[in-house]
């Protein structure tokens, strides 16, 4: 018995993650239909949700920027395999992407805004086809199965060995315990492992693409910054990224850029980060990814983001975003800070109304009366704008 | 003997909420609502929810809270949020202040109801400038989903800021039939507001 809860214990819990080298890209067949009753479920299950998720509001319709993703798509895994992706933008301003088993893509915009660059937003998308083409969803569901099954016939087990009493009644129960806990801890160490076989699988696309490998640890050392910078802002201790709990589903942010930059420096393979398309084909974009974050009620993380957004040149677009997020909090010190990032945007673009606008507000708010001043310019400039009236009332 | 007793006391325990829960609104008849001293007057029955969504505020329903609800907020302090936290630790709600301007009520409303029900799709319509409860006040449209639900909702609020305390009074309803059929029985409240002085 002991020896065949140690085997079972052994086979789920799985071996402490390895430093692998990097796969060779897998064999790719084109057209892959689903084999097998679990994976044709699984396939039938998604195929409706895709169904109902193509009409839904959040997802966003632009087929110009649709297009740059799925040929950032292409270049990365190359043209055979990105053609089987459907890919959805969705306005959530986490950063986030997710793959269906059965080739739907979800890009939040919060990984937009983040990624900076064509050649991380590459890694991302890569490290998701991985998931897609390692059929990871298929394996975790059969996976947790069998560790259902597992956890509920020991406790069965041990529901029998309490029942019959005796001596040994105590131990069966505690080892009937054991393999339960270790059954419903192999799940989440399974999904672990998953996140790290595609991480290995993005770094392999990477080598074959004309992308810079080291993209990709620098995603999460600034995924670690943000959510420090967003807990010391909500007074909370932050994230502990030496340990994973019992119940994560992804390696901690350290472990991954730890072990992606060692593979990035083995590989050493110079690459292009193919920034200045990614600025192109965002632009039109950035705004609202800037305005719908601002919402989100995060000043330190945001105000930590648009900083590395901008690096050492703050652009006005940047100024502005940095403006409205301070003017938001509105402490008196972010007012006087506002009016200051207000003033640099209009000395840049003197046409900018909507930093006008918020110049004034800012001005008014703390009491100052040259808000008045700044908030007629507005309306000179946008006399037909939504809030022209109620704008008026207030420097009434 | 001792079982009626047992089961008496199991009923009345369990009939307390059903009590606290909803309660009738008549109409014509001035009433106080949300805790506060503002009064209203409604020109139809209503329905008014146990469950609060904050500490300052209550909800009328005419046939339940998802197809039309009005919401009181009775006077929110300075760093107070609207309504309850949702995940205080993860999502925070914002918090007004007593330094707001009239246009800030809009855009804390907004992320309010953002964070609150984790959708993207919420946007302020339209803001003018009205006169609510004797004071300059901001009125604003605004629609939304919610996740998972692909139902357009639509809603109008008015505001105003007095004696640093915010109050508020908002209506929405799905857009389709239920916000055009009781869109007006919401303005006849908010036209008979009034704060006892």
């Amino acid at each position: 018995m002991a020896v065949a809860v140690a085997v079972a214990v052994a086979m789920l819990t799985g071996a402490a993650a390895q430093a692998e080298p990097i796969p060779n890209l897998p064999p790719y067949g084109g057209a892959y239909q689903p084999q097998g009753v679990d994976e044709r479920g699984l396939w039938m299950e998604f195929d409706e949700i895709e169904r109902s998720f193509r009409d839904s509001t959040v997802v966003i319709n632009d087929a110009s920027l649709k297009a740059y993703i799925q040929q950032v798509m292409c270049r990365m895994v190359g043209t055979a395999r990105c053609e089987t992706v459907r890919l959805y933008i969705v306005r959530n301003t986490s950063f986030n992407a997710s793959m269906g088993p059965n080739g739907m893509m979800i890009v939040h915009t919060g990984l937009l805004l983040r990624a900076r660059d064509e050649a991380k937003l590459a890694a991302v998308l890569g490290h998701e086809f991985a998931h897609f083409e390692l059929r990871h969803s298929l394996l975790r569901f059969k996976h947790s199965r069998t560790a259902g099954d597992i956890a509920a016939w020991a406790g069965v087990a041990g529901a029998g060995a309490w029942a019959l009493g005796g001596r040994g009644a105590y131990n069966s129960v505690r080892m009937a315990q054991s393999v339960q806990n270790a059954a419903i801890g192999s799940t989440y160490a399974h999904t672990r492992d998953q996140e790290r076989q595609a991480d290995l699988l993005s770094m392999a696309y990477l080598r074959a693409s004309a992308y810079d490998p080291h993209c990709f640890p620098d995603i999460w050392d600034r995924l670690m910054d943000e959510a420090d910078a967003t807990a010391q802002g909500r007074r909370q201790r932050s994230t502990r990224y030496d340990r994973v709990s019992f119940f994560a589903d992804h390696p901690t942010d350290l472990e991954r850029a730890t072990t992606l930059r060692g593979l990035a420096v083995a590989m050493n393979k110079p690459g292009e980060d193919g920034k200045a398309r990614y600025d192109t084909a965002l632009a039109g974009w950035r705004a609202q990814l800037f305005a719908d974050q601002i919402k989100r009620n995060d000043f330190e993380g945001t105000d930590y983001l648009l900083g590395q957004l901008a690096g050492a040149q703050w652009s006005t677009d940047l100024l502005f975003a940095r403006g409205e997020l301070y003017r938001t909090r509105g402490h008196p010190r972010d007012l006087a800070a506002a009016v200051g990032f207000y003033r640099d945007v209009v000395a840049r673009d003197p046409t900018h109304a909507e930093a006008y606008r918020g110049l004034g507000l800012a001005q008014l708010r703390s009491h100052d009366a040259a808000g008045a001043e700044a908030l007629r310019t507005y309306l000179t400039m946008k006399p037909a704008a939504d809030d022209a009236a109620m704008i008026s009332m207030l420097i009434q | 003997m001792k079982r009626t007793l047992w089961l008496g006391a199991i009923l009345l325990t369990t009939a307390q909420p059903a009590l606290a829960s909803n309660t009738l609104i008549v109409a014509q008849a001035p009433v106080a609502v949300a805790k506060s001293p503002m009064t209203v007057t409604p020109d139809r029955e209503w329905n008014k929810m146990g469950a609060r969504p904050g500490r300052n505020s209550e909800s009328w329903t005419i046939d339940g809270d998802g197809l039309n609800e009005v919401t009181f907020y009775g006077g929110i302090e300075a760093d107070r949020t609207l309504f309850r936290e949702v995940s205080k630790r993860t999502m925070p709600l914002p918090r007004f202040s007593a330094t707001m301007l009239l246009t800030d009520i809009p855009a804390l409303f907004e992320a309010s109801y953002r964070i609150a029900l984790n959708t993207p799709v919420m946007k302020i319509d339209t803001v003018a400038p009205t006169t609510f409860l004797g004071h300059k006040a901001v009125q604003f449209a605004f629609t939304y989903s919610r996740v998972d639900e692909e139902v357009r909702r639509r809603g109008d609020a008015v505001a105003a800021i007095i004696g640093g305390k915010l109050f508020m009074i908002t209506f929405d309803a799905p857009d389709i039939f239920y916000y055009q059929r009781d869109v007006a029985a919401y303005r006849a409240i908010v036209a008979t507001a009034a704060i006892a002085r």
